[in-house]
């Protein structure tokens, strides 16, 4: 069907490196959504997570919207938004969806974090006469950091896999590639787009796993691999 | 909705696709990542366990196009997504099962064993029942992903529920792309409470503690 | 594993909907396929409808993509029945093709396919690719041909993302025409992107209802950049002399604008493939 030769050839082809849907500005795109889109998200779910882990109260919605996230189809809720809000607003809907669909882990994550940090390590900090500020800077963040790196992992490959769909609405990302190349039946553009994107996904989950293992090596001081 | 009165059958067709084309690989991939779990040699498990967190990180329509080359399927029908949703389902549900099992006590099991217990009782009476909550949450989990990732698969074929949605976008019929996700929904949700029953069927005993609390 | 989960979605669906079974016909079933084009699944449909009317058993496979991809699919006998367009098609096994006019085309096609496939009757409805502008935009540049298009520039191009390899694409319109296009991979948000102004031409199916109901401007094509297309339907050897004779009836008995009209009752009604097809094969007494 297709040969590692032609791939290769596919992939070393300056051609398809350059312009508006060359794999350079493809890679680019879908890694700026990405982006973009955790940090929006974090700066919504991450302050809710913290307030809802530390207080209790709202524990079960976390759970429910974590739960219930996970059933929705990310290709469903993108092109519902996409219609919801028209073509004109098609990059606003889309990143609409990539946040929503982010934001249930990450706040997951933060809200797991703030959790299992023993009730007396907290208290202990708001004795020490710490403002709430204070104690989430220095006690709240460091010892729930693993946790929040993880929802973010999860947030991050959540994200990639759906900018893979962006072309169906019409925008760019390196599902470009896979949709076209479907379409041409043109299979090293096909593997050649899947193989891309696969590298970005499994770069991205081995930075943050280590990121991860990383801070749990701090927090417990242990030389243990996780 | 007037859409889902008049297309009702042809909607109810696209769900039974859809809860097979979910049920078979949770099946599938489930015993495979028990398999790895428990039967694979010490020295594989950390391999298995990257390999599998790297699978689990591509997103699915890359594994449904690349899929192919690898293993000499072809696009067309269900089997590439099949395969593909199996060996994602055994990505997740090889960590679950290998933590599920690695929290049973240690006590329990030396107790057992002390009584005259051979390995093949141990599991099935000590082990098993005891690593069953971890495994119902994993397949939990599990499920709900694969039932909204299947849809995925209509972009390369499959006649499931993911059509509503590229068919819907394609005639501006936002019925019919809200049928799907609400049909997807509820049968992701369904799954995770038939599971939920499930796994509180089977460990009568955790239903007496919480009685006494 | 593939045809036991086939069979036993096909059982469970007609337990479950209580279905009378389809009439039993001697050998396998027919499988037809269709692209992942609502129109094209409608006229597929209405290809199932018949021969199960006449007691064929009919296997459907819809939504199979694109040519690229049917098309191996129908060679290797896995598909038995497609409702093709002359014009495309004839793209596809004879990229340097000349014939332009309807007929001409469709004999061409006919010589171009390979052994094992057969046009069956013309169809007089034609649904093809075609360049199409906002009625604004024409007044504007003053515009009535793609050949006009020369002395705009900057213009944005949208369709499917395989149109920037196509022969009518980009540089199909360079080299015919001399006209530079920037193009925009816009898919099914392709009409909406026109109307909105986020692109300047759109690659519009001639027969998509929308183009009357938006005003839009279908530009002329002098120079034959897009051949004619009809439907017609594509059978393998599968496919007996009867089957084949009721599917040219029902060919045959398609207008361009019965096309337009089945498109419609699609996009506006919103009505099902199944039954769209089934009140026009009523309505033209091709069913029982």
């Amino acid at each position: 069907m297709f040969s590692i030769g032609e791939l290769f050839g596919w992939l070393t082809n300056p051609e398809n490196w350059t312009g508006r849907y060359g794999l350079a500005n493809l890679f680019l795109e879908h890694l700026a959504l990405t982006l973009v889109t955790l940090a929006m998200a974090g700066l919504v779910a991450i302050p809710i997570g913290i307030a809802i882990g530390h207080s209790g109260r709202g524990e079960t919605l976390v759970i429910a919207i974590s739960s219930a996230s996970r059933a929705i189809p990310t290709m469903g809720l993108m092109f519902a938004l996409v219609m919801l809000m028209g073509v004109e607003f098609r990059e606003f809907a889309v990143a609409l969806a990539l946040i929503s669909i982010a934001i249930p882990p990450i706040l997951a994550g933060a809200y797991a974090g703030i959790k299992s940090i023993p009730i007396v390590i907290r208290e202990g900090a708001r004795a020490q006469g710490m403002t709430p500020w204070q104690q989430i800077r220095h006690v709240g963040l460091p010892l729930s950091a693993s946790s929040m790196v993880g929802g973010f992992k999860i947030a991050y490959l959540q994200v990639v896999s759906t900018v893979v769909l962006a072309p169906l609405v019409g925008l760019g990302g390196l599902g470009f590639g896979v949709i076209q190349g479907l379409a041409l039946r043109d299979f090293a553009q096909l593997k050649g787009s899947a193989l891309i994107i696969v590298l970005l996904s499994i770069l991205g989950e081995r930075i943050l796993t280590r990121a991860q293992t990383r801070l749990d090596r701090r927090l417990t001081h242990s030389s243990e691999d996780r | 909705m007037e859409w889902v009165a008049k297309n009702f059958e042809f909607v109810l067709g696209l769900s039974l696709t859809h809860i097979w084309i979910s049920l078979v690989p949770l099946i599938i991939g489930s015993i495979l990542a028990f398999v790895l779990a428990r039967l694979s040699p010490q020295q594989f498990a950390g391999t298995i366990g990257t390999t599998f967190s790297a699978i689990y990180a591509i997103p699915s329509l890359a594994i449904f196009v690349a899929l192919p080359a690898l293993i000499g399927t072809s696009y067309l029908g269900p089997t590439n997504v099949v395969i593909a949703l199996s060996v994602y389902v055994a990505a997740s549900m090889f960590f679950s099962t290998r933590d599920s099992f690695s929290q049973v006590p240690a006590p329990a099991l030396f107790i057992a064993r002390a009584q005259g217990l051979s390995p093949l009782q141990l599991f099935i009476h000590v082990e098993l029942p005891l690593a069953i909550p971890g495994l119902i949450a994993g397949l939990r989990v599990a499920a709900a992903s694969t039932v909204s990732m299947a849809s995925i698969g209509a972009i390369v074929g499959v006649r499931n529920l993911g059509y509503l949605f590229l068919d819907g976008f394609q005639r501006k019929i936002p019925e019919e792309i809200l049928t799907g996700l609400v049909a997807i929904f509820v049968i992701g949700i369904t799954m995770d409470i038939a599971l939920w029953a499930l796994g509180k069927a089977l460990t009568p005993w955790t239903r007496k503690t919480a009685q006494r609390v | 594993m593939k045809k036991t989960i086939k069979s036993t979605i096909a059982l469970s669906a007609i337990a479950i909907l209580g279905l009378a079974g389809c009439a039993e016909s001697n050998g396998d079933p027919l499988v037809i396929g269709s692209q992942a084009y609502y129109s094209n699944e409608i006229v597929a449909e209405v290809y199932a409808q018949v021969l199960e009317d006449a007691g064929y058993s009919v296997d459907r496979q819809f939504a199979l993509g694109q040519r690229d991809v049917y098309v191996p699919a129908l060679l290797a006998g896995e598909v038995d029945l497609f409702p093709e367009y002359t014009g495309n098609l004839l793209q596809y096994f004879d990229p340097s093709a000349t014939a332009t006019a309807e007929e001409e085309v469709y004999r061409a096609l006919q010589a171009a396919l390979p052994a094992g496939l057969t046009a069956l009757t013309l169809s007089g409805a034609s649904d093809q690719d075609s360049f199409n502008v906002t009625s604004d935009f024409a007044m504007k540049n003053n515009l009535t041909s793609i050949a006009d298009l020369a002395g705009v520039s900057g213009i944005r191009l949208g369709g499917a993302p395989e149109l920037a390899e196509r022969p009518y694409g980009p540089t199909g319109l360079l080299s015919s025409y001399g006209v530079t296009v920037e193009f925009e991979a816009t898919g099914d948000t392709t009409v909406e992107s026109l109307v909105a102004g986020l692109i300047d031409m759109a690659n519009v199916y001639s027969a998509d209802p929308r183009i009357q109901q938006l005003g839009l401007v279908t530009l002329t094509d002098p120079e034959g950049l897009f051949l004619s297309s009809n439907l017609v339907p594509i059978a393998s050897d599968a496919v007996d002399s009867k089957a084949r004779d009721l599917i040219s009836a029902v060919s045959s008995a398609m207008t361009a604008a019965d096309l337009v009209a089945l498109n419609v009752r699609s996009v506006d009604e919103q009505l099902s493939s199944s039954v769209i097809a089934r009140d026009w094969l009523v309505s033209k007494g091709l069913v029982g």
